[in-house]
């Protein structure tokens, strides 16, 4: 498996895909610097 | 995170299977204000609906970051009422990672959901046992200790 985490960007996106999939959402807040 | 927990392949597993990822800005609006972000990393556990069940604020290694995960996961089920999912997920952090910072309070949110299963006293007062012998110095020790007296 490729170690690398396939991030949604958009949170209507993830909605979406969590109801379509039956899975949880996890959200991350980050700050890149 | 990024750089360490993120990359993991444990944590990549766990998280393609069991959830659906989105990352966002610190400052991202409206999340940022919607869900009151005031420090990063800040993790939140959101069911298909949008609404919050689990939140993590700072770094988490990633046998930290596993069951915390997991911990999410059971903590929707048990809001939403899915005792016995919710009992099924607190088990499996306690099989699995009876170490981490999630297992104390796996072990309280367990005794709960036996109790609301079942109405019975017992699992709360096996609950408070299991924490005194276990995590005696946990927060959830703490919190369980009137179970002693049922």
């Amino acid at each position: 498996m490729e170690n690398k985490i396939k991030w949604e960007t958009e949170i209507k996106a993830a909605l979406s895909r969590a109801q379509e999939e039956k899975k949880l959402i996890l959200l991350d807040f980050y700050n890149p610097n | 995170m990024g750089a360490v927990t993120y990359p993991n392949e444990r944590v990549v597993e766990f998280i393609e299977k069991n959830m659906v990822p989105i990352q966002v800005l610190f400052d991202s609006q409206p999340l940022s204000t919607n869900f009151n972000i005031k420090w990063t990393p800040t993790v939140i556990t959101l069911d298909e609906k949008g609404k919050e069940h689990h939140r993590t604020i700072g770094f988490l290694s990633p046998e930290e970051f596993i069951p915390s995960l997991m911990l999410g996961v059971a903590k929707c089920h048990f809001d939403l009422e899915k005792f016995n999912e919710a009992i099924s997920g607190m088990e499996k952090i306690l099989k699995n990672y009876p170490k981490s910072d999630a297992a104390p309070e796996a072990v309280y949110l367990r005794g709960v959901a036996l109790y609301k299963n079942t109405h019975s006293a017992e699992p709360l007062k096996e609950a408070y046992k299991k924490l005194q012998a276990e995590y005696p110095s946990s927060e959830w020790a703490r919190r369980a200790s009137p179970y002693r007296l049922l």
